[in-house]
Order: C-alpha cells, then sequence, then structure tokens
C-alpha cells in the first residue's frame, strides 16, 4: 500500500534526520541563550563601540585660579559622528578645565566643547579622531518608545569603566524640576543608573539610541531605580546643524537663491515696464 | 518494511505539528526564569553564622549574620563566602526549611570563598552544576538566589554588565575576570550563586558597589572558573595553595630607571629575596645598594623583571598575575634585566606559598 505511495516513502526516510535536527535545535536552544538574551547581547555589541568614558578635572567654582586641578568627574558620551563629535550633558562638563575623552578601544583624546545647550542639560563636544574614526551610534525614535519597552542603559558608573544595565521604560513625557530648571519630557527607566552614567546611552534592543541618561531621583545620590534619560528626539532638534549639517544649509542655499529669482523676476518685470514707457503712455 | 514505515509516518506528521505551544501566558523569558529558580532553588541554602559585634560603648554581644551558599557536590559540600562564615558555630538552613550544623573545611581569604560541610543524605541534596566562566558575553542574562537582609529565598534577575574587572581582596590579592551584574545583589546574598539561563553557575556573588550599602544595580561576582579550583583544593586539603617567587618586588618608574641607569623604563624591580625561597635558588638578584628616590630609600641593584613565560609585563601586578595562572611546582621563565644592563632569561622553579600561622579565624 505504501509502496504505491512513492512521496510518503521518501518522506519518512527524510523523517528520522528532521526529527533529530529538530531535537538538537531545540536543546541548543535550552543550552544556549534566550531570545531576550540574545537581543540583549547583540544590541551591547552593536553599541559599545560607540559610547566612551569622559573624564573632566574642574576648577572649584569661585576660585579665580585653579593652580591644582581640584575635583575629579566622571561621566560618559556618546559618539554622534564618526569624525569624532560626541555627545554628553552638560553637567558632565560644565566648569571643566581638561576633557579627557577615553574610547572603548582604549585611545585616550583631549576634547573641547562645540556646543552647549544648558536648558536640557546637553553639550556638544569634540575629539580629534585622526587616523582611527569612531563608530556613531545610530539615532532611534524616542517618541515611538513604549511604556514596558525593554532598554539599555551604557555608561561609566563611578567611574568604574563601561558597563551595561537593564531595564525597561516606566515612563515617558516626565518633567523634573532641578535647580529652578524644568527639565522636560524625559524618559524614565528602571535600568541602573548612577553617578557617571551621565552622558551615556540608553538604547532599545535594536541598538539604536534612544535617550542620554540624564538624572536619577534618589534620596542616597545612586541608584533606586528611578534614573530618566533626554530623548533621542530632543537631541535631534539641539544639534541637527552638528550632527548633518548638509540639510539646513541646503535649504538655506535652495531658499536664498529662490528668494534671489523672486525677487529678480519681480523687479525685472517692473523695471521693463518702466523703462519701456508704454504702460505709462 | 511495513511495521518499519508506519512508525516514520507517525514521525513525519509528529514533526509537521510540532510547534513551541506559545499559548501560555507567559513569556520565554518569564518561564525560563521560573524553571530556573524552581530547579535550582533547592540547591540554595542560608548559612547563618554568629558573629561578634560592639555596640556604642564597645561592649560586645553575639549578633547573627546571614549569607547564602550553593551546594556543588552530593556529599554535603557548599560553597560561600568567606566573609559570611563568622568565628561561631554554621547554621546552614535548606530550602525546605531543615537546619544542619555545618563544619567550616576551609576557607581562601585571598578569593574570599570557603567551603562548608553539612551531613545531609545526599538525596536531599540538589546540586547547583558549575558552568563556564570563560566565555561570557555582556548582555546575558545573570540570576542571583539569595537570601538578602536575612529575608527569606529571592530570585533577582539582571544582565552581565561587564567581565574582565579586576577585585582587590581582603587581604591585597588580586582576583581576576570578576563578573559585574546588575541584578539586584545585598547583604546576605554573599556567597549565593550567579546563574546563567542555561541554569549553571558562572560566578559566586560575593561584593558591591554602593555608597549606600544596598543595591545601587552594581554586583560582582568571582567567576566560577576561579571557585572551582578553589573549592576542589579546599576539600582536598583545607587550604589553597598560592605560587610563591619568594621576592619582594616593586614598580619601576621610568624616572627610577633613569636615576638607577637601567635600558628599560617599566617593570618589576627585585628589592629582596626570601632566603631559601624559589627566586634566590633561581639566581635572582636581589637589591645590594641603597637608592633614594625623593623621601624613600630603596634597595637597588637587583633584577627587574620584564617578562614572564615570554609575556610582556610593565608592572608588578602584571608579573604576579602571570605567576598566579601558574600552580605550585610548575617552572617559569623570568625575562629580566641586570642591572649592568645585560638581559637574561632565568628558570624558576614556583614554590608554595608558606602559609601563615592563623589565630583562630578573622
Amino acid at each position: 500500500m505504501l509502496r504505491r505511495l512513492p512521496f510518503f516513502s521518501k518522506f519518512s526516510r527524510l523523517a528520522l534526520p528532521i526529527l533529530f535536527i529538530r531535537i538538537g535545535l531545540a536543546q541548543t536552544y535550552a543550552l544556549a541563550f534566550t531570545a531576550q538574551e540574545m537581543a540583549t547581547m547583540r544590541a551591547y555589541e552593536s553599541v559599545a563601540p560607540s559610547v566612551v568614558n569622559i573624564s573632566t578635572h574642574q576648577c572649584k567654582p569661585g576660585y579665580y585660579f585653579c593652580a591644582v586641578p581640584s575635583m575629579k568627574g566622571a561621566g560618559s558620551g556618546v559618539v554622534l559622528r564618526r569624525d569624532g563629535l560626541i555627545i554628553t550633558n552638560y553637567h558632565v562638563v560644565y566648569g571643566a578645565r581638561d576633557i579627557e575623552v577615553t574610547l572603548p578601544d582604549g585611545r585616550r583624546l583631549e576634547a573641547r566643547v562645540v556646543a552647549s545647550d544648558p536648558d536640557y542639560d546637553l553639550a556638544v563636544i569634540k575629539v580629534h579622531a585622526g587616523s582611527g574614526p569612531l563608530k556613531a551610534i545610530r539615532l532611534g525614535d524616542s517618541d515611538a518608545l513604549k511604556i514596558g519597552q525593554r532598554v539599555l542603559a551604557l555608561g561609566n558608573p563611578f567611574g568604574l569603566g563601561e558597563t551595561l544595565t537593564a531595564g525597561v521604560v516606566s515612563m515617558t513625557r516626565r518633567s523634573l524640576k532641578d535647580k529652578g530648571k524644568v527639565l522636560k519630557d524625559l524618559i524614565q527607566t528602571d535600568a541602573a543608573i548612577n553617578p557617571g552614567n551621565s552622558g551615556g546611552a540608553l538604547v532599545d534592543l535594536q541598538g539604536r539610541l534612544v535617550g542620554i541618561c540624564t538624572a536619577i531621583l534618589s534620596p542616597t545620590g545612586a541608584s533606586v531605580r528611578i534614573g530618566f534619560a533626554t530623548p533621542v528626539n530632543r537631541i535631534k532638534e539641539v544639534a541637527p546643524g552638528l550632527m548633518n549639517p548638509w540639510p539646513r544649509t541646503a535649504g538655506l542655499v535652495v531658499f536664498i537663491l529662490l528668494a534671489f529669482l523672486v525677487l529678480r523676476f519681480v523687479f525685472d518685470k517692473r523695471f521693463r515696464a518702466v523703462r519701456s514707457g508704454k504702460a505709462l503712455h | 518494511m511495513r511495521h518499519m514505515r508506519i512508525p516514520s509516518l507517525m514521525l513525519v506528521l509528529l514533526c509537521l505539528t510540532w510547534a513551541p505551544s506559545g499559548a501560555s501566558a507567559l513569556t520565554d523569558e518569564e518561564m525560563n526564569n521560573i524553571e530556573l529558580y524552581s530547579r535550582l532553588d533547592p540547591g540554595v541554602v542560608k548559612i547563618t553564622s554568629r558573629i561578634i559585634e560592639h555596640d556604642l560603648l564597645m561592649k560586645a554581644f553575639p549578633a547573627e549574620g546571614t549569607g547564602s551558599g550553593s551546594i556543588i557536590d552530593s556529599r554535603g559540600y557548599i560553597l560561600t563566602n568567606k566573609h559570611v562564615i563568622g568565628t561561631d558555630k554554621l547554621r546552614v538552613t535548606l530550602a525546605n526549611g531543615k537546619k544542619f550544623e555545618g563544619k567550616l573545611v576551609g576557607s581562601d581569604p585571598g578569593s574570599d570563598l570557603a567551603v562548608v560541610k553539612i551531613e545531609v543524605p545526599d538525596e536531599e541534596l540538589t546540586v547547583i552544576p558549575m558552568g563556564d566562566s570563560a566565555n561570557l558575553k555582556v548582555g546575558q542574562k545573570a540570576l542571583s538566589i539569595g537570601d538578602p537582609f536575612g529575608l527569606g529565598k529571592s530570585l533577582s534577575v539582571g544582565v552581565i554588565s561587564s567581565v574582565g574587572r579586576t577585585m582587590k581582596a581582603a587581604n591585597g590579592f588580586l582576583v581576576e575576570n570578576v563578573i559585574q551584574t546588575d541584578a539586584s545583589i545585598n547583604p546576605g546574598n554573599s556567597g549565593g550563586p550567579l546563574i546563567d539561563s542555561s541554569g549553571k553557575m558562572i560566578g559566586i556573588t560575593t561584593a558591591i558597589f554602593s555608597p549606600t550599602g544596598a543595591s545601587v544595580g552594581i554586583g560582582f561576582a568571582i567567576p566560577v572558573n576561579l571557585a572551582r579550583k578553589v573549592a576542589a583544593e579546599l576539600i582536598q586539603k583545607g587550604y589553597y595553595s598560592y605560587t610563591w617567587l619568594g621576592a619582594t618586588l616593586i614598580n619601576l618608574f621610568p624616572e627610577f630607571a633613569q636615576t638607577l641607569k637601567l635600558p628599560v623604563t617599566s617593570g618589576a624591580l627585585v628589592v629582596e629575596t626570601v632566603h631559601g625561597g624559589p627566586a634566590e635558588k633561581a639566581g635572582l638578584k636581589s637589591g645590594s645598594g641603597e637608592g633614594r628616590i625623593g623621601k624613600g630609600v630603596v634597595m637597588t641593584g637587583g633584577d627587574v623583571i620584564v617578562s614572564v613565560n615570554g609575556v610582556q609585563v610593565s608592572d608588578v601586578d602584571g608579573a604576579l598575575r602571570e605567576i598566579h595562572r601558574l600552580r605550585p611546582g610548575d617552572s617559569v621563565r623570568l625575562g629580566i634585566v641586570r642591572s649592568d644592563g645585560t638581559s637574561k632569561i632565568v628558570a624558576v622553579t614556583l614554590g608554595e606559598r608558606p602559609r601563615q600561622i592563623t589565630t583562630g579565624q578573622q
């Protein structure tokens, strides 16, 4: 009976190997990693080269001369552009005398502040990348974040060195009052964020930047799992010219050209009318 | 033939219909956590020991300290942290609530590990299998089972935050490849296992970094590859033997080298060798003259160790790191630079560090 059905017989010969493969697959999954772990590890690997450690020497405010570099600060930063443009928190580089950036590959570079936005606690610094360009981070969309979504924080807590912590988005669009300033539209997360994480990356599981770790709410000064990040969309607003100068410049050039052409057209018409004298009669 | 084929046809159908049952309300991640906890929780014990504390008037009073431990052997051996073990009796509480008297088998201050034994029939014991800490990836899951603040058995889940950090143990020894995790680790978790998603022990939760004394998401675990070696020796001998060079080394700084007119600018300078120790036997030269560096006086004229088994070393930690990879009795080739500028390779047979006589455990 079965002999008349060659399809089945062929297929049944394949069945055992298929079964073994399936069992094998199931076992490798069980022994290796869960899907979430895989995603986390992959995201970390893609983002880690773009997160830098920042150490600063600060003069104590109030001293006119700073003979001894007194206060040492630690923070983090995220590479926005290959040539060495790095975004961090304004409070990380505020009042800093020397800013030293340590890249994930161990290189130490001097940095200078290019632009800063104290209102949103953001600053852009620049290092001279030289021969080895940096790896820029991919930007995500912070408006698309969902509460409960898994996010990863990369930074340099307490100056310990590169550290990954994971959590979920606890809330979006939080406002915080800090020393008379109001930080708006923040992302709240329960990933452990500590002093030194400031300026570090908050990324989604696809490895796209969704925020810059900025503040924590804590009675102790260290993480109680209430951390805040400035949304990446705000960064896109603040530093478009720095991140990608082309569209804005192009827009300006086109606008000027158009304006020039329109004006010339209008004036030409009037002058021609005046010169010809026909209209006046 | 027919008999053979009908079952295989069924196998085909089985293969085709065999899909993972996704109807459950829990995600895979949750299922994994639940499965691991229910499987491994019986292997984690609570260790209570009496420690002597002092009150405000410096009057001694006994207090109870709690920690965690993992059962690593069906004979009743429990791996925990040395700092969990107090001065007095140990009480081990299994997950089923049964309490046993624990006996300290041995402890190693260099890695902050200790092994405790309880006399329990092996059917009551769940052994936590040891995994491999060499190939851990940042981002993979780490679960910690323990007894934080003596609250009772707790599970906390996090990721591995970094690997390869170096930690200094209480006696100044360096523990390498320490695992950092953001799983909540609090006082009382000490000695408990850090577990990966396949249910293998990858570390022993030992320390936290915290300005507050409680978890701020930065916890450290001793890697299981070290713990495995230490535990095996503790069970066998009652102590962990360290390799011993028998020499006092100091870091060589560039300014220092310039003053001494050495051809190298970094390395480990031998200032003293122990009489009859391995270094002296192998002919390593210690300092004979006195050199003045700033306000300090250093014995100078000794050899500078610049490589260990062909690996370049730039300081004392680097040299010791390489030496501590070996075991007592192993031979090591030290690349040295003599004070007269000549380079040489010296073979040293490493000894076993003499054990200090411990007056009581501390």
